[in-house]
């Protein structure tokens, strides 16, 4: 390359993608390029005519309008590409006009160059795939590897990869001397206790002490006698953060891990799991437990800003992070229950305590509104127990907001009375709103079909499923409105210079992620979750469960997880970031935040969740 | 005003029968395009000469920086950064002006080497530079120095232009404001941190496309007299 045109150099690889070209490729982008100069108002490229180059904006702007609704799709400033469409298609004739929206200096880069930059670097070739997925993934194993995983490695681990020998079993009727031997021999501390091939306890050294030699037990009693019947059991694909929580909440030390097909997998131990972790998430969940008043567990959800900070700076993914983070919540909530039934005396009937909204999808990313409900058993009598449940409902709602988890604006908690009913009132609810789907039962639904239950008997939410299961996927009038509901929050256009462009060519100064971002990829996924049944409630699980789905191909659904996860982790960084500047954290991003390489990404995950939206509204003829 | 043209032909012709077998033979040789070409059809290389100073007849050439306009788009696989190997010394003033070292001039080959290698880029073309007087000047004698020939190239004058424009719409011209930066900055074009003979003749096709695009803006469809005048 001519060292006189170093400052062009300068220029293109200060913008993305140009960036990703290497040092070789140089000598002939610059002894190929071409470049013009167009005055405000001026079509550089008219829609169906043939267009011969990639257009680089040098200086000026460039606006990309539709042929036939001449809506403003794009806007484009220094460093940014028009053109593409028509260098993507066998016939090179441009898709859109594109109109000079100031004095403008172009660079052009023939179509036979840019093809052959495209063959030779795949990186390059990425940025210009249609869909913009390729892209967002590539954008992930980007940001994962320069992440420093070491600290995460261990809590976001499978158990599955954790467990490190196979399950040491014993058949009821063992006798507590066999026992005490077969522990020896295979220099375990605890053996699963197994009744023809199914889990029927657990026996531990410490049931050998406390049980057996505390009380001058009998050698020969059996070991039903002293192990934990019907023991808390978690599955092997959870994540090692998971066994920790589970053990801290129930102050227990063993935990068998069972498969999917319900085999025994093993057993993880809480000084196996102890001695690797080093996150606070697990210490902050067994300190809300330690806890005794609403001050205390306040005090304790208080370091939930930092406790972001480390994930993000770690290299956490959104869905764990999601999940650490409403672990909290759900240590406080199952604290406060607790706390409740010692002050109010145990429940008179069973109950489960539901989480709803981001809880129940363990997607919190900090403390922020509760919705919750209480789900009693059909025993429940009004007259009898009414003031009980009304009672942990208020206390344990007040809890939640001293922590932060402030009163839902709309009521969706348990002390409304109208979300502390029994099962057969909430099964009259859900086919209620399936089958009368006005405003108000669709926005209930997209609450509560997410559900999740905290503490209590979670068997009284089966009722619950099996109705959404069997009425919702064959009622095509609800899930019509489902979807007329999922494409009310549409993601902008993209950005130009410092503003968020949205539809209409209307622009907005900051980017609601939330509302604009995620809000329209959980919609669709709850979607796609009731029509195939899927009971997960996690926006991420949903969308990798192995289905057909009408609604949603599963390549579609890949691209929408690539979408949702970048623009999440864009979200928790800025939270990130502003809690590190001392400020609270919100959802809306500033263009000017954002580097070139993230602006081109996020506007792909736009276009992809637009693409899957139009492609939803035409299937259900919406729009 | 066809006498004039009819004359300047005439002149060609008689410099081409007389350049016969002269390195500059193919200047005259190719004809030249019609005042009434519409822009689009017509080539022009934009040049910018590095000179140790600006009198002719004192000062020497150091580099050529040239690219070629075609369909009003610069075209930069034809484009050419030379340098040339001055006969003085030129240690103490050329490296203030210039960034080439005395080193790499040493090893350049000599200025009637050089032009011989750009009269086959200028054949044919309109030759576009910011105050084009000076490389004419320059140009013209060192035509006369290697050839004995006269140095006749159609051009345009992108500081002539401005200039006309200026005037036209009544500004007054304040000092400085036809400089090369300060004209681009009025068209929003990019200011160059570098001014190497190369990105100073970019800098000036740059500036001509934009002018005829200004001038388009106003009378439509350009020929090469509206940009020439």
């Amino acid at each position: 390359m001519d060292i006189e045109l170093i400052e062009i150099r300068d220029f293109l690889t200060q913008h993305h993608p140009f960036d990703l070209l290497p040092d070789e490729a140089w000598d002939r982008v610059l002894s190929t390029i071409e470049s013009s100069y167009s005055r405000r108002g001026q079509v550089v490229l008219e829609a169906g005519e043939p267009c011969e180059y990639l257009y680089i904006v040098r200086t000026g702007a460039v606006e990309t309008r539709s042929p036939e609704d001449d809506q403003v799709l794009a806007r484009l400033s220094a460093g940014e590409c028009f053109g593409v469409h028509a260098l993507l298609n066998p016939e090179r004739k441009a898709v859109n006009r594109a109109t000079a929206l100031e004095d403008s200096l172009f660079y052009m880069l023939p179509a036979d160059e840019f093809e052959a930059l495209r063959r030779a670097y795949k990186q390059f070739a990425y940025f210009f795939a249609p869909l913009g997925a390729e892209r967002l993934r590539d954008a992930h194993t980007h940001a994962n590897v320069s992440g420093d995983r070491d600290q995460l490695g261990f809590i976001t681990s499978k158990i599955e990869d954790l467990l490190q020998r196979e399950p040491v079993v014993i058949d009821m009727g063992t006798s507590v001397r066999d026992v005490a031997q077969k522990m020896r021999e295979n220099n375990v501390s605890s053996l699963l206790v197994c009744d023809d091939k199914e889990l029927g306890g657990i026996v531990t050294e410490r049931d050998l002490r406390d049980r057996v030699v505390a009380d001058a037990l009998s050698f020969d009693a059996p070991v039903e006698k002293i192990m934990t019947p019907n023991p808390i059991t978690l599955n092997a694909n959870a994540l090692a953060f998971d066994a920790l929580v589970t053990m801290s909440q129930n102050n227990i030390r063993h935990l068998p891990i069972v498969r999917d097909n319900g085999d025994l997998a093993g057993v993880i131990t809480n000084s196996s799991l102890v001695q690797h972790q080093s996150t606070s998430a697990v210490y902050m969940v067994g300190d809300i437990h330690k806890r005794d008043t609403f001050e205390g567990i306040a005090e304790v959800v208080d370091r939930l800003p930092q406790l972001l900070c480390t994930l993000i700076e770690a290299g956490a993914n959104a869905y764990t992070t999601g999940h650490i983070v409403t672990s909290i919540a759900d240590a406080a909530t199952t604290r406060l229950l607790k706390l409740a039934e010692q002050k109010f005396g145990p429940p008179p009937v069973p109950y489960v305590w539901g989480a709803s909204g981001s809880q129940a999808r363990h997607e919190q990313t900090s403390t922020g509104d509760q919705d919750n409900c209480m789900i009693i058993d059909d025993s429940y009598d009004p007259d009898q127990h009414g003031e009980y449940f009304k009672a942990v409902a208020n206390f344990v709602n007040d809890g939640l907001h001293a922590c932060g988890y402030i009163h839902c604006p709309g009521d969706v908690m348990a002390r409304t009375d109208e979300w502390r009913q029994p099962v057969s009132v909430w099964k009259d609810y859900f086919s209620k709103w399936i089958d009368e789907p006005e405003p108000k039962a669709l926005m209930l639904s997209s609450i509560f079909f997410d559900l999740r239950g905290v503490w209590g008997d979670m068997s009284l939410l089966e009722p619950l499923r099996e109705i959404i299961a069997e009425k919702a996927p064959l009622n095509r009038l609800f899930i019509v409105h489902m979807v007329g509901n999922a494409l009310t929050h549409t993601p902008p256009l993209g950005f130009f210079r410092n503003f968020v462009m949205i539809r209409g060519g209307e622009h907005d100064d900051t980017f609601d992620m939330k509302l604009s971002g995620v809000v329209p990829v959980v919609d669709i996924a709850r979607i796609v979750a009731l029509e195939s049944r899927i009971s997960a409630s996690n926006t991420f699980e949903r969308l990798s469960t192995q289905i057909d789905s009408k609604v949603l191909s599963s390549s579609g659904r890949r691209d929408l997880l690539d979408a949702y996860e970048f623009i999440s982790i864009t979200r928790l960084e800025h939270q990130v970031k502003q809690i590190r500047r001392g400020d609270a954290p919100d959802n809306y991003l500033k263009p000017e935040e954002l580097s070139n390489f993230e602006r081109s990404h996020l506007r792909d995950a736009f276009s992809v969740i637009k693409t899957i939206q139009s492609a939803m509204a035409n299937s259900y003829s919406i729009g | 005003m066809w006498e004039v043209l009819k004359g300047l032909g005439l002149r060609r012709r008689w410099l081409a029968y007389k350049a016969a077998g002269n390195p500059m033979a193919p200047l005259y040789a190719t004809p030249r395009p019609s005042p009434w070409t519409p822009l689009e059809d017509v080539e022009f290389v934009a040049l910018d000469l590095e000179t140790t100073g600006l009198s002719p007849g004192k000062h020497e050439i150091v580099s050529i920086g040239w690219i070629v306009i075609r369909n009003m788009n610069l075209v930069y696989a034809e484009r050419g950064h030379w340098l040339v190997c001055p006969e003085q010394d030129v240690t103490g003033e050329s490296a203030v002006i210039h960034t080439l070292t005395d080193d790499q001039l040493a090893e350049a080959p000599p200025l009637c080497d050089a032009l011989e290698n750009l009269f086959p880029v200028l054949a044919g073309r309109v030759l576009i530079a910011h105050h084009v007087k000076v490389e004419r000047s320059f140009l013209k004698r060192a035509c006369k120095t290697c050839f004995e020939l006269p140095f006749q190239v159609p051009a345009v004058d992108t500081l002539e232009l401005e200039k006309r424009t200026l005037l036209r719409r009544g500004d007054h011209i304040k000092p400085g404001a036809l400089r090369l930066d300060a004209v681009r900055a009025r068209y929003n074009l990019p200011r160059y941190k570098s001014h190497n003979a190369l990105m100073d003749a970019i800098a000036a096709g740059e500036l001509f496309l934009a002018q005829a695009a200004e001038r388009a803006g106003r009378k439509g469809k350009l020929k090469l007299r509206d940009v020439s005048r």
